[in-house]
């Protein structure tokens, strides 16, 4: 039955016991229960990277530790142990970090959460605990796509502790880096993390073999891809064949899509990705078990899944899920300069990228079309629309799939229209649904 | 009397509960499609949509998506978990929940039990006893 104490270095035990503090002792204690419950016998050294993102200071409902703890930590010389960089607000207001001023919202449909209230947009911002963060060295990034601006990516085999499910793959797969789904104040102040799952070389290797009878190629077609390789796999590990080299941007869509749909946290492209130079070798020169043939059938049908209304008016149009990177947002300017879009058209980046948008003139294109670029947030995060907005076109499934979850009303649930990013501006442009798969 | 059919797993989080199982006969997902403060999933198309899981031993598949699946541990949340693959997370929301919870079985429960059937969880000793419903 396991649940067993883990192993403990005489390092680790001091810790456990309290000899380096209340802080070290909460985040070890928060550990060895993580190891308990997910079997793992140890914990792992991290040489790579973290990427935090916890609800406050707490580690769970049964761990928290106070923000004077943390501050008396920081006074002492308390640093993180590996370069931690700031995942999208770990508070549940999530407001935008740039253009919170024209962000018409009440999150979590609170009317007292306006976004746009220089008050509440303060006080969301939680100063407080982010100064301490970055006094131990927190890098407040506040990305949901962290890997785009932290300049310090880890290196192949480097054991990383990161959040968010699009990270996972971008982690495992693209850099070939190791992580679990544990960015955390423990893992990242503490450099440790349970070892087990992807950890672990022998749980890395593709089980299955997926194929596709169409080739892959637009940003749209590694969206539905991934959301069809994702149901169809859920946790096993994919050796993903069919596709053409991907772009960042396409990455972006395919890893958010893929631990939408399922939850991959690990994937192969063979003679693409790091860890599969050829099938074989991804699959650690194990017999495949099982393949699985995606046709543009199940493709379709999952596109007609992923859109969600009655009708073709649309009334307001998203794009950054994940957060855009630069040359999707070189791109967006270059189709909306001159142009004027009929319904808001809000697009959010990442914080770092936001100045640089701004120094590049997107940001003046963008107002200028009447569209409005954010950083920092998430429409499905801060869980509500602008109010009259009953339907949204979104260019990623993940999107797609979060932001009706919101309105669980089953007499009138937020409609939404799925397609391309050209999809989208069209509407944005017309106010109408255009989109279909081609 | 009713057949009890005892199956062997992996303990996750340690207790004993009985309660009356819901299944999902589909993945559950988190973040925005989980109402941890109603007790029910909003996913929409969802099989258990709105379908209330509070006090009841939630078996499924696993989870995808978001690591919001831990708000499955907030709030109204299930007396137990019984689930067939275990993945970081369900280990992010066991950390939340603090109720029984079983997975990694040496016979794959989820074929086995439907809705309304009776299971004994027991994580202390790192077994589930399902009694069939009547029919």
């Amino acid at each position: 039955m396991s649940y067993d104490f883990p192993t403990l270095t005489d390092e680790e035990k001091r810790i456990y016991q309290g000899e380096e503090g209340i802080v070290k002792q909460k985040c070890m204690q928060y550990l060895v229960e993580m190891c308990q419950i997910s079997g793992a016998t140890r914990l792992v050294d991290l040489d790579g990277t973290g990427d935090m993102h916890t609800p406050g200071l707490a580690l769970s409902q049964f761990y928290q530790i106070t923000l004077d703890e943390l501050a008396d930590f920081a006074d002492n010389g308390g640093r993180f142990a590996i370069p931690t960089f700031a995942n999208k607000s770990p508070f549940g207001e999530q407001p935008p970090i740039d253009g919170w001023e024209k962000c018409n919202i009440c999150g979590q449909q609170n009317p007292e959460w306006r976004q746009d209230d220089p008050a509440f947009h303060k006080k969301a911002m939680h100063e407080d605990e982010f100064a301490v963060l970055r006094k131990m060295g927190m890098m407040t990034t506040h990305s949901c796509a962290n890997y785009l601006t932290m300049s310090y990516l880890p290196s192949v085999g480097q054991h990383c502790s990161w959040f968010e499910s699009s990270q996972m793959p971008y982690c495992n797969a693209t850099l070939g880096a190791r992580t679990n789904f544990d960015g955390t104040l423990a893992t990242c102040l503490l450099g440790k993390a349970p070892y087990y799952d992807m950890h672990i070389t022998e749980n890395r290797y593709g089980t299955i073999l997926v194929e596709v009878d169409r080739k892959i190629k637009t940003d749209l077609e590694w969206d539905v891809y991934g959301f069809t390789v994702g149901e169809a796999v859920d946790v096993e590990v994919p050796i993903v064949t069919g596709t053409s080299r991907p772009t960042t941007t396409q990455y972006q869509k395919f890893n958010s899509a893929m631990s939408t749909g399922g939850a991959v946290r690990m994937y192969h492209l063979p003679g693409i990705t790091p860890e599969a130079p050829t099938i074989g070798f991804a699959a650690g020169g194990k017999h495949i078990a099982k393949t699985i043939s995606i046709d543009n059938a199940a493709l379709r049908r999952n596109y007609d899944i992923l859109n969600f209304h009655t009708s073709n008016d649309v009334d307001m149009v998203y794009l950054g899920c994940p957060h855009l990177n630069i040359v999707d947002l070189m791109k967006l300017a270059g189709k909306l300069d001159g142009k004027k879009v009929k319904i808001p058209l809000w697009i959010m980046t990442a914080p770092w990228l936001y100045p640089q948008a701004k120094a590049l003139g997107y940001t003046e294109i963008f107002e200028k079309a009447g569209a409005h670029l954010m950083s920092g947030a998430c429409l499905a995060a801060m869980g509500a629309v602008p109010q009259g907005v009953r339907s949204i076109a979104v260019d990623t499934a993940k999107q797609a799939y979060y932001i009706t979850g919101c309105y669980p009303d089953e007499n009138d649930p937020l409609q939404v229209c799925y397609g391309s990013s050209d999809d989208c501006i069209d509407a944005a442009i017309t106010g109408k649904w255009h989109g279909e798969w081609r | 009397m009713a057949e009890v059919k005892r199956i062997y797993g992996r303990t996750e989080f340690p207790g004993k509960v009985t309660a009356e199982a819901l299944v999902a006969p589909k993945y559950l997902q988190g973040f925005t499609n989980v109402s941890p403060w109603q007790g029910f999933t909003t996913e929409r198309n969802h099989p258990l949509y709105r379908i209330p899981y509070t006090d009841k031993v939630l078996v499924f598949y696993s989870p995808r998506g978001s690591g919001g699946f831990l708000a499955y541990g907030f709030g109204k949340k299930p007396a137990a978990f019984v689930h067939t693959k275990s993945s970081p997370l369900t280990v992010g929301c066991m950390l939340q929940a603090h109720v029984p919870s079983m997975t990694d079985f040496d016979e794959d429960p989820l074929p086995y039990i439907e809705s309304g059937d009776t299971v004994f969880v027991n994580a202390d000793e790192g077994y589930i006893e399902i009694t069939k419903k009547e029919k």
